[in-house]
Order: structure tokens, then C-alpha cells, then sequence
């Protein structure tokens, strides 16, 4: 690394380029008429090519120089300036790439997958703005920043999983995935609160250096470890996850696998800094409950997509712990092979599904497609995506020579460095994580024999093909990228040119950790093909330990309650008191009232009325009558002559 | 037969003020001419009665006369008016009579 870099122009034009492509195909896919709607499928696609491209532009550049900061005034209050920037290093260029890449490849398989849909445009025009959102959350260099993309990609994700709104399941899914993530936020923003209240800056370089107090900092990197919690879906906000498997496949593998609930990973491995001891505790504990408890749930799942969700919140439980255990690295090195046999998992999924949705339309059958019960012997059928299936499994699986198995390693070695020496409670992490790769094997080892292997059941008398090239080749392509060779040269040394340069590289690697992994996997491989026929029919894991319910009982009942009795409290002491202000205000605008009238115009009436009373009574002798007059006068000369004569 | 002086002067009075009553509250502008009648009688008493306690004196008296020969006349015109009043306006109640307009 050379101490003083300056960038060139190209890299601050790709820059620019790759965030602006996918927002360009955002705004684009509203411009085109729906007569020619296939146009933003193809457009979009090629967009996103051009973004990646321009991303790869970026990652060349920027890779192993010096972190590139930019900073921009953004507006100032109350005498702080808050900026906006962008801070790039090895991470985060990386990170760029692979969510354009993985995000080009998923809207190439979406214009077979979606091919048809009257919501394409929508569909195509939020999948380009996830993209955007989600890359802002990437290069943003600045908390506050992070916070405005954060939120931008629970929105979209929130538009993805409601695509198909006509559908009440899809409906509520996006409602809940939405409110769950906000949850999560919540804490996310006090965090920020109590950054601030401390550093005085969002910036993340600058945070680096920010004076630190040990329960403040704890309590601030929880409150960030909340919003993590709810955008990687972990314990115990997680439920939104399985049920956000609604939405249309490939956004399941966008979102819902490779990138947005790795924002989460992502942003913890960015603010890892920040994290104190006894809240990196908390994060490994965290982490550790929501990988055991996927990975449980997941053998009993009967649907393919609710497998791989889960098999999902067991994957991001993983790095999570991993991020715990104080090894970012190997979080990240997870994070990215994950977000590739992952997006290809669900990718090789959706053809399934897409292919015997085909078939049955042919010859109208209908059964449920996604239900691993109907599905058998599609090896013959479908030869290619079973190849992708196998692959990607294997990688998920952690088996030997694919990317899986190295970050796995990466994951374990990094558990057994942090455990230490002699026994405490990080052994029964250590042994957890152990018995989650054991786990994983077992659940994708019976969903890929359950799904391809066996005889056919309803799917026999099925004309099935496979699914079109421009489906074909990003799972090709993902499944190339599941092998080992992309991250490391030894297929049993997950030491290569990536996990070195992601972090500080601690020097630390085990051998035996390796071969112990792969006997592990081998061994569960084993158990896994002799228990193929065995259903964990246990209806408390096919529903993730009723965790809904316990949320419900627990979670949600209180908080009605407890609304209830604000709600109470409200109308009988708030408002109460209201209009016992406005009822002593009516009182006295009556005596005032009353004042006004009786007394002020009172005075005002009573001299006019004496001066009338006065006139009336003058004017009362001129009468106009002759004997009035006459008796006046007597009247006055009867005065006038007792007057003298007394 | 004597009649003591004051005698004369209170039913002089009496007349008087009945006069005066009648003038007041009557109507009909007739009986108001009536009513002054009586009050110029009430006088004529009195003049006549005063000439008992100043026998020798006559000018009382004569002024009594005066007044009977102004009185008639003063009625006869008063009717005359009165007589004029109705024909021109249908009615013998002053206060009717407020406009002066022909």
C-alpha cells in the first residue's frame, strides 16, 4: 500500500456510474408504456450490466489502496454541521461489486422468471431502486447516510415482498417485514442518538478515534445491534424472514439471501469498532440462538423457500456470531460466498418452481409446487438445474472444494482462537456453531434427495423442461463463483487474497480445524443420506418453536395492553383534565359574559334609559291637549298659591 | 233669614272647582264650554256674595253683569266655533282637531 493515493478520474466517474445506473433503471422503467413493457426487463438488465461493470472499475481501483473519503456539507442544525460521504475501502469496494453483480445476474434471471407479469414494471423498477438503496448502504460513509439507505431498502424490500398485493398472505407479509424492520430501527437510531451525544460526528473514519466510555459505547452498539437484529433477521426478529418468502423468487435470493439481510452483517462488520466486550458477547449469543434455532427449524420445512429462509437466519446467525467472536473477516468472507451459493440456491429453486408452474399450466394440474411432499425424481427432468442445485448445496453444506466449506473454516477457526484455553460458556458456542454445520448438511441433503432423487409422485405425468438460457446462466454463473477458487487458491486454506485483505489478518490458522471440518461434514453427509426418509414432522419446528405466537403472547398482548390503559389513561386524566380546563374556561367567559352585559352595558342602558325616561317625561306636558294644559296650569297655580300662602 | 257670608264663598268654591273639573276631564268641547260657564257663574257668586260685606259698594255687582253679558257672548261665539269645528271635521272633541290643515 502506498501511503498517498490519489484517485483517478475514471474511479470517481464509475463510482457515480455504478449508483446511478441502477437508479437510472428506476426511473426509466416508469417512462416506458405498458404496451412495450418487456422493454424494462431487457433495459433494466443491461443497466445493471453497466453498472457492474462500472462497480468491477471501482473494486480495481480501489482495491488494497488507501480508503477513499469523500465528504459533503449536507445541511448543518444548531450549530453542527452533518455530512454526507462516501468512504470506500477493500470491504466495501468488494462488497459494491458483489451486491451489482449478484443484483445484474437476478434481474437477467427475472426477465424469464417474471416474463408476463402485469406488475413488471413495478417489479423491475424497485428491484433497480433495492440496488441503489442497498449500494448506498454500501459506499456511505457516514452513519446518518446509512440510516437514510437503511431505510430506503426496508421500503423496497417492503414494495418486493408485496409485489403480488392481490394476494392477502403476500400483503401481510410486507406489512409485517416492514413493521418488524422498524422495530429494529428504533434501537438503530438511539444508537446513532448516543453516538452523536458522544462523537459529535456520524463519519465513520472519524468515529474510529472518537473518546470512548465503556458503558455508553456498549449501549450505543447495542442500539445499533438492534437494527441489525431486524434487518438481518435475528432472534428474536426474525419471523419476518420465512414469511417474506411470499414474494417472487428472485427477489427472495436478491433480498432475502444475498444482500439486504447481509446489510446488517455488513454494517456490523463496518461499525465493528465500536462494539465493546460485553456487547460483542451479547452479539455472539444473539447470533448463536438465531443459527441453532434456523437450522432446527429448517429440517422440518416441508416448502423449498421456507427451507432456504431459514437456512438463511441460520447462515446470517453464523457470521453474526462470528462478528461476535471478534473476527469481522471471517464474517465477511461468509457474507460473500454466502451471497453467492444463496442467490443461487434460491435462483435454482425458483426454476423448479418456474418450470413446474409451466408444465402444470400445460395440462392443468395443480398441486403446490413449492412443497417438497409433491416433488421427486426431477433429476431426469431437470438435469441442469439439479448440477446448480447440487453445487450451490454443497457449498451451503460446507462440503470440501467449494466457497461454503472455506468460510465456514474461516468461521470456526475464528471460534476456536476466541474460546481460548480451558472451558467456559464460548464452548458451548463453539460446539453450537458445530452442530449448525452438522444441521445444515442433514436439511440440504434431504431437500436436494426430496426435490430430485426418489420416485416421482406428482410431477410423473408432467411434460417438465427446463428454463429458458437467460435463466440458465446466472445460476451458471452463480454457481461457477460457489466454487473455492474465486476466494482462495487452497481449497483447504481459507487464508487467500480475500480473507487477507478484508481486515487486520490475525496469523492464526489451524490445520486440524480444517480437517476436522471436513470430517464433520463428511460424517454428517452420512448420517443425512441414512436418515433421507425420516421426516422431523414436529409441527413446533415446522413453525420455528411458535415464535410467532410467543411474540404474540408475549410481545404483543402487553403492548395492546398497555396501549389500552394509556389509551385509558388518556381519555380519563388527559382529557379529563382538558375539559376540566375548558369547563372553567366556559365558566368564566359566562361571568364575563354576564358582566358585560349586566354591568358595562348596563351603565351604558341606564344613563341612555334615565335620559329617555327624562324625555318622556318633559315631553309628556306638550302633549298637544288643551285640558292638559289647563290642568297643568291649575296644577301649577294650586303649587304657586300654597306656596305663598304658607 | 241669615246666611252667613262664607256659606256663599264655598259653594262659590264648589262650583269652581266643579267648573274647573268639567273644563278638565270632558270631552265634548260643549260640555267644556258648559264647565266654563259654571266657573264664570262661580265668580259671579263670589262678586255677589263679597257685596254683602261692602253694602254701599256696587261695582261687584256691576262687574257681576259684566261678566254675564261676556259670558253669553262668549258662548255664542264659542258655539259658533264649536259649530264651525263639526261641520269641518265631524267632531266635538278638541283633542280630535290636532291638524291644521283645510
Amino acid at each position: 500500500m502506498d501511503a498517498i493515493h490519489t484517485y483517478s478520474f475514471l474511479f470517481h466517474f464509475c463510482l457515480v456510474a455504478a449508483l446511478a445506473f441502477p437508479l437510472l433503471s428506476f426511473v426509466l422503467s416508469f417512462y416506458i408504456s405498458e404496451k412495450y413493457s418487456w422493454i424494462t426487463s431487457v433495459l433494466a438488465s443491461f443497466l445493471l450490466l453497466l453498472g457492474t461493470l462500472a462497480s468491477a472499475v471501482v473494486l480495481y481501483q480501489a482495491w488494497n489502496h488507501p480508503p477513499f473519503a469523500y465528504r459533503l456539507e449536507w445541511f448543518s442544525l444548531a450549530g453542527y454541521s452533518f455530512s454526507a460521504g462516501v468512504y470506500i475501502n477493500n470491504i466495501s469496494a468488494l462488497m459494491l461489486f458483489i451486491v451489482t453483480g449478484v443484483s445484474f445476474l437476478v434481474h437477467l434471471y427475472s426477465v424469464g422468471y417474471m416474463a408476463g407479469d402485469a406488475g413488471i414494471q413495478r417489479y423491475f423498477a424497485m428491484l433497480g431502486f433495492f440496488t441503489f438503496a442497498m449500494q448506498g448502504i454500501v459506499v456511505s460513509g457516514n452513519l446518518l447516510m446509512t440510516f437514510v439507505f437503511w431505510e430506503l431498502v426496508g421500503f423496497s424490500s417492503y414494495m418486493l415482498i408485496g409485489h403480488w398485493h392481490e394476494i392477502p398472505a403476500a400483503a401481510e407479509a410486507s406489512k409485517r417485514a416492514f413493521i418488524i424492520n422498524r422495530v429494529g430501527d428504533a434501537g438503530f437510531l438511539v444508537g446513532l442518538m448516543i453516538v452523536w451525544a458522544h462523537g459529535h460526528s456520524f463519519d465513520i473514519a472519524a468515529l474510529q478515534h472518537m473518546p470512548v466510555d465503556p458503558t455508553w459505547m456498549t449501549l450505543a452498539s447495542l442500539g445499533i445491534f438492534c437494527g441489525i437484529v431486524g434487518k438481518s433477521a435475528q432472534f428474536p426478529l426474525f419471523t419476518w424472514l420465512p414469511d417474506a418468502m411470499v414474494g417472487p423468487t428472485p427477489v427472495s435470493a436478491l433480498i432475502h439471501a444475498a444482500t439486504m439481510v447481509a446489510a446488517g452483517v455488513f454494517l456490523l462488520a463496518r461499525v465493528h469498532f465500536l462494539f465493546t466486550v460485553p456487547a460483542l458477547h451479547i452479539v455472539a449469543v444473539v447470533g448463536c440462538i438465531t443459527a441453532l434455532l434456523g437450522a432446527v427449524s429448517a429440517l422440518a420445512q416441508h416448502d423449498i423457500k421456507k427451507i432456504l429462509a431459514y437456512s438463511t437466519l441460520s447462515q446470517l446467525g453464523l457470521m453474526v456470531v462470528a462478528l461476535g467472536a471478534g473476527s469481522p473477516q471471517a464474517a465477511l468472507l461468509h457474507l460473500f460466498t454466502h451471497a453467492f451459493f444463496k442467490a443461487c440456491l434460491f435462483l435454482a429453486a425458483g426454476a423448479v418452481i418456474h418450470s413446474l408452474h409451466q408444465a402444470q399450466h400445460q395440462s392443468h394440474v395443480h398441486f403446490d409446487v413449492q412443497d417438497i411432499r409433491n416433488l421427486g425424481g426431477l433429476e431426469k427432468k431437470l438435469p441442469f438445474t439439479f448440477l446448480i442445485f447440487v453445487i450451490s448445496g454443497s457449498a451451503l453444506a460446507g462440503l470440501p472444494l467449494t466457497s461454503g466449506f472455506l468460510s465456514k473454516d474461516a468461521i470456526l477457526t475464528a471460534l476456536v482462537q476466541w474460546h481460548g484455553e480451558g472451558f467456559s460458556w464460548k464452548l458451548l458456542i463453539l460446539a453450537a456453531v458445530a452442530l449448525v454445520s452438522f444441521l445444515t448438511v442433514v436439511y440440504t441433503f434431504r431437500m436436494i434427495w426430496k426435490i430430485f432423487k426418489g420416485s416421482e409422485t406428482a410431477t410423473a405425468q408432467l411434460h417438465i423442461s427446463e428454463p429458458p438460457a437467460v435463466m440458465r446462466a446466472p445460476m451458471a454463473v452463480l454457481a461457477g463463483v460457489s466454487l473455492w477458487i474465486w476466494f482462495s487458491w487452497n481449497p483447504f486454506n481459507f487464508y487467500g487474497w480475500m480473507y487477507t485483505n478484508i481486515g487486520e489478518a490475525k496469523p492464526f490458522h489451524s490445520g486440524m480445524v480444517s480437517i476436522a471440518s471436513a470430517i464433520w461434514v463428511i460424517l454428517a453427509l452420512g448420517v443425512a443420506y441414512v436418515t433421507r426418509q425420516v421426516t422431523v414432522g414436529s409441527p413446533l419446528l415446522l413453525n420455528a418453536f411458535y415464535f410467532d405466537r410467543l411474540l404474540k403472547q408475549f410481545v404483543e398482548k402487553p403492548i395492546l395492553q398497555l396501549a389500552a390503559l394509556t389509551h385509558h389513561a388518556d381519555k380519563k386524566w388527559i382529557d379529563g383534565f382538558l375539559h376540566a380546563t375548558a369547563y372553567a374556561q366556559l365558566i368564566v367567559a359566562h361571568l364575563t359574559g354576564w358582566f358585560d352585559r349586566a354591568i358595562v352595558d348596563g351603565l351604558v342602558d341606564g344613563v341612555a334609559g334615565a335620559a329617555k325616561g327624562l324625555g318622556s317625561f318633559t315631553r309628556s306636558f306638550q302633549g298637544g291637549k288643551i285640558q292638559l294644559y289647563i290642568f297643568w296650569a291649575t296644577f301649577a297655580i294650586i303649587i304657586f298659591i300654597i306656596w305663598t300662602l304658607l | 233669614m241669615n246666611v252667613p257670608v262664607h256659606h256663599f264663598l264655598y259653594l262659590g268654591a264648589f262650583l269652581f272647582s266643579v267648573g274647573l273639573v268639567v273644563v278638565i276631564s270632558k270631552r265634548n268641547t260643549i260640555l267644556v264650554l258648559l264647565g266654563l260657564e259654571l266657573m264664570l257663574n262661580a265668580s259671579n257668586l263670589n262678586l255677589v256674595a263679597f257685596n254683602r260685606l261692602h253694602p254701599g259698594n256696587l261695582q261687584g255687582q256691576m262687574f257681576a253683569i259684566f261678566v254675564i253679558v261676556v259670558a253669553v257672548c262668549e258662548a255664542a261665539v264659542g258655539l259658533a266655533i264649536v259649530l264651525r269645528i263639526y261641520r269641518e271635521y265631524q267632531t266635538s272633541v278638541p283633542d280630535d282637531v290636532n291638524e291644521l290643515n283645510l
